[in-house]
């Protein structure tokens, strides 16, 4: 906003600054990345929820209210709370262990956290369903004891891990090594064990980069559809998660209960958006 | 309490930061380790404090006859003062002073009144009372660094331990705290070291001196030992006095 505001002090008496540019200069670049935005992401974002509201409210509500719809949405909140807890941990636990030690492999655990980022979902699924799957390196082993991880929530919920483990990890890591360790090493020689050194001292200093860590986390796990798509099987009532059932409905041509189920993805990116600003107005207060 | 510091070295990866230290710090002895940058004084404390490990196998670390070699910090409980203060930002200062009673296992931890009223004492000490509620960002660097001071102390510590107390505060602020602190340790006779690398400051607060370069001490003496003889020529030219 504040760039958008910032046009206006060419008429102004304040001096310009060496760094500004001219106005023709500001205005272009300005519109060009406002125009881009509203092109790729907001019409978008109208478009879904025009669709979605087509035959109105009674429409929308109807096109939630079904079986398959409810079950890929509790679905998906079943893999969010599994998944992000755990992904909370894990990320703390590699965001401390690289930021408060030296140790031989660091640079590479460092690049490992962000294997995510750059390797395809697809290929995440397709990972293990090689390991896990009918024909995987463990699939003999896993059906004999009757354990089925490919096709059902076990799998899911494991290639989600995999797809959203950077973001907690990625946040803190370098916030919790540019604050340092002065603060932890205080509360040591004042008698606090490690559990009251982490509650009381690290704990707050993180607390809003890790909150926007876990928003993110959920974000992308509940969105997922890649990995999830691979390791699914598409199951209707079993194993469709809302990404997945938006896909299934779009194929069946039924465009407007596909746009609904799609605009609460979209109300929860928005949801998201609105918590990540907020928490890095506050990251960036605190 | 004393110290004793029995043949401690200490090396990060092929740097030797202290290189078979002996010294022994008497009960309620004010001591100023004095030494360049790099001279392995600020490891020293550091370990003193279980900070930081010596290297293994060799050399120990004794409080009052107690062998605390292989104890973690927590479990030391020497009062730290630390370079930049660390205050607990997000903590006011009162929540800070308190920090250490709050932490105290509950069989001996001392009930909310006792702790507000030992908060309340220690601020009246620093000359910051009112200053309760603020939060460290609101204060000036003296005044962080007595809050700092009065946070290690409220735990009542054996040993106290000061990081270049002074060092980044400006020159009239550092000579009222000077006084401050050698007036409160007659007062209280809490055994005291401090790191320093101004030698004025050593020679003003403490009853002796540790001088160390490259991780070896050179010398150890009262100011007027040091000033009347320096051992070598380091220690002269450090002092920046003439060997006799």
């Amino acid at each position: 906003m504040a760039a958008i505001i910032d046009i206006a002090p060419a008429h102004s008496s304040r001096p310009r600054k060496a760094t500004s540019d001219s106005l023709v200069s500001r205005v272009l670049f300005i519109g060009t990345a406002v125009g881009f935005m509203g092109l790729m992401f907001v019409l978008p974002l109208i478009v879904i929820f025009q669709e979605a509201f087509r035959k109105g409210w009674e429409g929308f509500i109807e096109a939630l209210d079904d079986g398959a719809t409810m079950h890929a949405i509790w679905l998906t909140l079943k893999v969010a709370a599994i998944t992000v807890p755990l992904n909370t941990l894990f990320g703390l636990a590699a965001a401390w262990c690289v930021s408060r030690f030296q140790f031989r492999g660091k640079r590479f655990l460092t690049s490992l956290i962000e294997l995510p980022l750059w390797v395809s979902p697809v290929i995440a699924g397709m990972v293990y369903v090689l390991l896990f799957g009918a024909q995987g390196l463990f699939g003999p082993t896993l059906k004999e004891h009757g354990i089925k991880i490919i096709f059902a929530l076990p799998g899911i919920v494991l290639s989600t891990i995999f797809v959203t483990f950077t973001f907690v990890a990625r946040i803190l890591a370098p916030q919790m090594e540019a604050q340092g360790q002065a603060e932890e090493e205080a509360a040591m020689t004042l008698g606090a064990n490690g559990f009251q050194m982490f509650w009381r001292v690290t704990l707050p200093k993180i607390k809003w980069g890790l909150l926007y860590g876990i928003i993110l986390c959920n974000a992308r796990s509940m969105g997922e559809f890649g990995a999830v798509s691979v390791v699914s099987g598409h199951i209707r009532n079993k194993t469709n998660t809302v990404p997945l059932h938006i896909e299934v409905l779009y194929n069946e041509y039924q465009f407007v209960p596909a746009f609904a189920v799609a605009s609460m993805l979209a109300l929860l990116a928005l949801v998201t958006l609105i918590l990540k600003t907020l928490t890095t107005t506050r990251r960036g207060a605190a | 309490m004393s110290i004793h510091i029995h043949h401690i070295s200490k090396s990060f990866g092929s740097f030797n930061a202290l290189k078979n230290v002996d010294l022994e710090v008497k009960t309620g002895e004010l001591v100023a380790l004095l030494g360049p940058s790099g001279s392995g004084k600020t490891t020293l404390l550091r370990i003193i404090a279980g900070l930081e490990f010596a290297d293994a196998g060799q050399g120990s670390i004794q409080f009052h006859g107690t062998d605390v070699t292989n104890r973690s910090a927590y479990e030391r409980k020497a009062g730290f003062v630390f370079q930049n203060y660390a205050l607990f930002n997000h903590m006011t200062v009162a929540e800070n002073i308190a920090f250490g009673l709050r932490v105290m296992p509950r069989a001996i931890r001392p009930d909310r009144e006792e702790i507000d009223k030992a908060v309340a004492e220690l601020l009246r000490r620093i000359a910051l009372e009112g200053y309760g509620d603020r939060y460290p960002s609101q204060l000036s660097g003296g005044q962080k660094q007595r809050v700092a001071l009065a946070r290690a102390l409220a735990v009542g510590p054996q040993v106290l331990l000061l990081d270049e107390p002074f060092g980044a505060l400006d020159a009239k602020v550092r000579k009222t705290l000077r006084k401050w602190l050698r007036q409160f340790h007659n007062e209280t006779k809490v055994t005291t070291l401090f790191v320093t690398h101004d030698q004025d400051e050593a020679f003003e607060l403490a009853d002796r001196v540790v001088v160390l370069h490259e991780g070896d001490i050179q010398q150890i003496g009262s100011p007027q030992q040091l000033r009347e003889h320096p051992k070598n020529e380091f220690v002269a030219d450090f002092l920046d006095c003439v060997m006799i």
